[in-house]
C-alpha cells in the first residue's frame, strides 16, 4: 500500500520534476560550466578561464551597480506594494458583494504587458506631455527620467502597480479566512475599529502578509522589461538591474560566459539576502506574537 | 539555456529532390519584408531548384539577440539583412558568417551592382569581405525652416559659431524650445551614438576611423571639439536630453538627426512636413575655421551576410540568388522607391534608374549625393562595448555637464584604450 502511494506520488509529480529538470536544472548546470569559460555561445573555439570571469565581474562598476540597485528599488517598492495591496485588500474584503470582480479589475495590471506600461508611462512623462507643460507653468521641472531618484522611483511604481492587484488577491484570501467569531468577540469587548484592524486584522493576516513580502523582495531581484524599456538601465546605472546587467553582457557584448558568471553571482546575492529577509521576518513576527 | 534548448537543424534534409530550400531572414520593417518577398518568388519562377523561405528577424529583445540565439540554437537561417558592420564583425571573430569574398560569383555583384568603391571600407581587418551593404544611409541634420527664417536665417547655420550663435536668437524668442532635444543625448547605449557623436565627430576629423583593427586612433583635437560643441550648446540651454514626443515634428527642437526612413512615417503621422518649405537638410555642422563643404557624415548602413552553418549547397544558392537580384538596377530601384534607403552603389546619383525616385523625392537627392561622404561603423567585434565607454565616459557625461570635455575625453580614450587590449 505504501509502496503504491509512493508510485503514486511520484507519478503525480513528475510533470513538474521533468519540468525543473529540463527548465531549471540543466540550465543551471550549463550556466555553471559556461561561467568558467570565455564563451559567446557561437565560436567553436573556446577557452577556460578559471575564476576570470566572477574576479572581472567583482570589480566591475555596472555589476556593483546592479547589486545596489536591488535593494534601492526594495526600498521603494517593497514598502509601496505593501501598502497599496493592503489597501485593496481591506477595501475589497469590505465590500457587500462583488468581490471578485474587483479583484479581476485590480489583477489586470499583473496580466498587462510591461511594455506597453512603460511606453504609456514613457509618453506621460515626456518633456512636452501635459503633466510636465503644467508642471513648468508653476515653475517646477523635473527629468523624470533623467534623474537617479525619480528614474528609480518611477520603475518602482509601476512595479508596484503591476503586482499590487496580485498581492491583494493573496491577503483578499487571508482576510477571508480570518474566523468572524473573532471580530465578533472583539465587538462584545467593545474595541474600537482602529483596535480592530491593529490588534486582530494585522496579526491573523502575518502568514499571507508574510507570503507577499518575500514575494515581493523577489521581484526586485527579476526586474527587466519596465528598466529596459523606461531607462536602458540608465542615468548612469541608477537603474541597472541584475536581469539589465545579464542581458547587456549576454545579448549586447556576446559575452556568455562571463555573463552566466554574473548571473551566478545575482543568484548568490538573491538566495542569500532573501534568507536574511525571511529569518528577519520571523523573528519580527515571533516578537509581536505573530506567528 | 539558449544551446541548451536549441535544435540542430537537419541541414542534410534543406536539399530534397534537387530543390534547395534557402531561409531569409528580413528587417522587420514591412517595407523591406515586402521587397524581399517579391524577389524571392520572382526568382523561384525563374529557377525551380531553389525555394526561398522569407521570414521577419523578431526584434524582442532585439534583432541581434534573436540571430545570436538563433546560431547557438542551431536554427540559424542561411542568409539575412539587416547587419550592421559592428555586428558582422562580432560574428565573423565567432565565425559564424562566411567570408563573401571565398564563394564563387561574389565579385561579379560588385561588378555588376557598381559598388566598387562603396563596399571598399567594408572590408574587414582580415582583408575579408563579409556583408555586402544593401543600403547606405548618409546621415544628416534636419532643421526647422520656418523657425530658421522667423529668426531670421535662409539656411541652416554650417559652423559650431553660427549654431551656438543661432541659439541665443532662439532663447530670447523661445525659452522652451531647443536647438536639440532628445532623450537618447544622454543614454549610454552603444547604438545611439552613431546618431550623435559619430555624426559630428566625423565631420569634424574628416572621417576618421575612430577605431581601426584593434587599436584606438581617434583624433584628439576632432573629439574634444565635439565634445565642446556640445558643452557650449548645454552651457547656453540648448539641448535638452529629456523624453520628448516627436520635439522636431511638434517644433520643440529645431534640429535633429535624421534618416531616410523617417519620410515615410511622416507621409502618415505628419503629413505637414514638407520639404524646403518647413524643414530642409544639411550635412553635420563643422568646427569654426574648417571647410564645411569638406563635411563628413556617419553611414547608416546595413547589408546581407551568409551563415556558415548553412550547407554548401544553401551558400551557393543564396550567393545565387543574391547575384540575381542584383544584376537589374530596377531591382534597385524598386528597393529605394519602396523603403526610401538608398541603395549601396557607386552611381546612385548618376544612374538613370534612379533618378526619376529622386526627382519625384527631393528630399532623398542630399542622401543620394552624399553617399560618398558617408563613415561605415568600426568592424570592431567590440564595437557594443567600445561605444558603451563612449557613451558613459565621455559623451553622456558632457551632455549632463558632469564632466569637462578635455577630462571626458582623456577619460574615454583610457578605458576604450584598456579594453581594446
Amino acid at each position: 500500500m505504501k509502496e503504491n502511494n509512493n508510485r503514486l506520488g511520484w507519478l503525480f509529480t513528475s510533470p513538474y520534476l521533468l519540468y525543473s529538470i529540463v527548465f531549471f536544472f540543466i540550465p543551471l548546470i550549463w550556466s555553471f560550466y559556461l561561467s568558467f569559460t570565455n564563451w559567446d555561445l557561437i565560436a567553436p573555439d573556446f577557452q577556460f578561464v578559471g575564476f576570470d570571469n566572477f574576479a572581472k565581474a567583482l570589480q566591475s562598476p555596472s555589476v556593483h551597480a546592479a547589486f545596489w540597485v536591488t535593494y534601492k528599488f526594495m526600498l521603494v517598492f517593497v514598502p509601496l506594494v505593501s501598502v497599496m495591496a493592503l489597501i485593496v485588500s481591506v477595501l475589497v474584503h469590505s465590500l457587500p458583494k462583488y468581490k471578485s470582480l474587483f479583484l479581476v479589475g485590480f489583477f489586470l495590471p499583473y496580466l498587462s504587458s510591461g511594455v506597453v506600461s512603460a511606453l504609456i508611462v514613457k509618453g506621460f512623462l515626456s518633456y512636452n506631455s501635459p503633466l510636465n507643460m503644467s508642471l513648468r507653468k508653476i515653475g517646477i521641472r523635473i527629468d523624470w527620467l533623467g534623474t537617479s531618484w525619480s528614474a528609480l522611483f518611477i520603475v518602482g511604481l509601476i512595479m508596484a502597480w503591476k503586482f499590487t492587484g496580485y498581492y491583494a488577491l493573496i491577503l483578499t484570501a487571508s482576510l477571508e479566512s480570518i474566523d468572524h467569531e473573532v471580530y465578533e468577540a472583539a465587538a462584545i469587548d467593545g474595541v474600537n475599529s482602529k483596535q480592530r484592524f491593529w490588534r486582530i486584522t494585522l496579526p491573523l493576516l502575518y502568514p499571507g502578509f508574510y507570503t507577499t513580502l518575500i514575494l515581493a523582495f523577489g521581484v526586485t531581484f527579476g526586474i527587466f522589461t519596465e528598466v529596459y524599456q523606461l531607462t536602458g538601465g540608465g542615468p548612469n546605472f541608477a537603474t541597472n538591474t541584475w536581469q539589465m546587467e545579464i542581458f547587456s553582457q549576454a545579448f549586447k557584448n556576446l559575452q556568455a560566459g562571463y555573463a552566466s558568471a554574473v548571473a551566478l553571482l545575482a543568484s548568490i546575492a538573491t538566495f542569500v539576502s532573501i534568507y536574511i529577509i525571511r529569518k528577519l521576518l520571523e523573528k519580527w513576527g515571533a516578537r509581536n506574537g505573530w506567528v | 539555456m539558449l544551446a541548451a534548448c536549441g535544435s540542430k537543424k537537419d541541414n542534410a534534409a534543406t536539399t530534397v529532390d534537387g530543390v534547395t530550400t534557402i531561409e531569409f531572414w528580413a528587417a522587420s520593417n514591412p517595407t523591406q519584408q515586402a521587397y524581399w518577398q517579391e524577389m524571392a518568388t520572382a526568382y523561384e519562377k525563374t529557377n525551380a531548384k531553389v525555394k526561398i523561405n522569407v521570414s521577419v528577424i523578431k526584434e524582442s529583445p532585439s534583432s541581434e539577440a534573436t540571430i545570436q540565439a538563433a546560431i547557438a540554437g542551431g536554427s540559424a537561417p542561411t542568409l539575412s539583412e539587416n547587419i550592421n558592420r559592428g555586428f558582422a564583425a562580432q560574428l565573423s571573430a565567432s565565425k559564424a558568417l562566411v567570408p563573401l569574398d571565398t564563394l564563387t560569383g561574389f565579385s561579379d555583384i560588385i561588378t555588376t551592382r557598381k559598388m566598387t568603391s562603396t563596399i571598399e571600407p567594408w572590408k574587414f581587418a582580415d582583408g575579408h569581405q563579409y556583408v555586402l551593404p544593401i543600403y547606405s544611409n548618409a546621415m544628416l541634420f534636419g532643421w526647422r525652416l520656418d523657425l530658421l527664417k522667423e529668426l531670421g536665417y535662409d539656411a541652416p547655420p554650417q559652423t559650431y559659431i553660427e549654431i551656438l550663435e543661432l541659439n541665443t536668437k532662439l532663447k530670447a524668442k523661445y525659452p522652451d524650445k531647443f536647438i536639440w532635444a532628445k532623450a537618447d543625448l544622454a543614454d549610454p547605449t552603444a547604438w545611439k551614438r552613431w546618431f550623435d557623436f559619430f555624426m559630428i565627430y566625423d565631420a569634424a576629423s574628416n572621417g576618421n576611423k575612430f577605431i581601426e583593427g584593434d587599436k584606438f586612433v581617434g583624433d584628439d583635437k576632432a573629439g574634444i571639439a565635439t565634445l565642446q560643441f556640445i558643452d557650449d550648446l548645454r552651457k547656453n540651454k540648448g539641448i535638452l536630453a529629456e523624453n520628448v514626443a516627436d520635439p522636431f515634428e511638434t517644433g520643440t527642437s529645431l534640429f535633429i538627426d535624421l534618416g531616410p526612413w523617417t519620410f515615410k512615417n511622416w507621409v502618415e503621422k505628419f503629413p505637414d512636413m514638407k520639404y524646403n518649405e518647413n524643414y530642409t537638410l544639411s550635412m553635420p555642422p563643422v568646427p569654426d575655421g574648417v571647410d564645411p563643404k569638406t563635411s563628413k557624415t556617419f553611414a547608416d548602413t546595413k547589408g546581407l551576410v551568409i551563415y556558415a552553418s548553412a550547407t554548401k549547397e544553401q551558400q551557393a544558392a543564396a550567393l545565387e540568388f543574391i547575384k540575381w537580384v542584383y544584376s537589374d538596377p530596377n531591382n534597385d530601384a524598386k528597393w529605394f522607391e519602396q523603403t526610401n534607403l538608398p541603395p549601396a552603389r557607386d552611381d546612385l546619383s548618376t544612374n538613370e534608374s534612379f533618378k526619376a525616385i529622386l526627382d519625384k523625392s527631393p528630399e532623398l537627392k542630399p542622401y543620394a549625393e552624399n553617399v560618398p561622404n558617408a563613415v561605415p561603423p568600426m568592424d570592431n567585434a567590440k564595437f557594443n562595448d567600445l561605444q558603451t565607454i563612449l557613451g558613459q565616459e565621455a559623451w553622456t557625461k558632457v551632455v549632463r555637464g558632469e564632466l569637462d570635455p578635455e577630462t571626458a575625453w582623456a577619460n574615454m580614450k583610457t578605458a576604450i584604450e584598456g579594453a581594446l587590449k
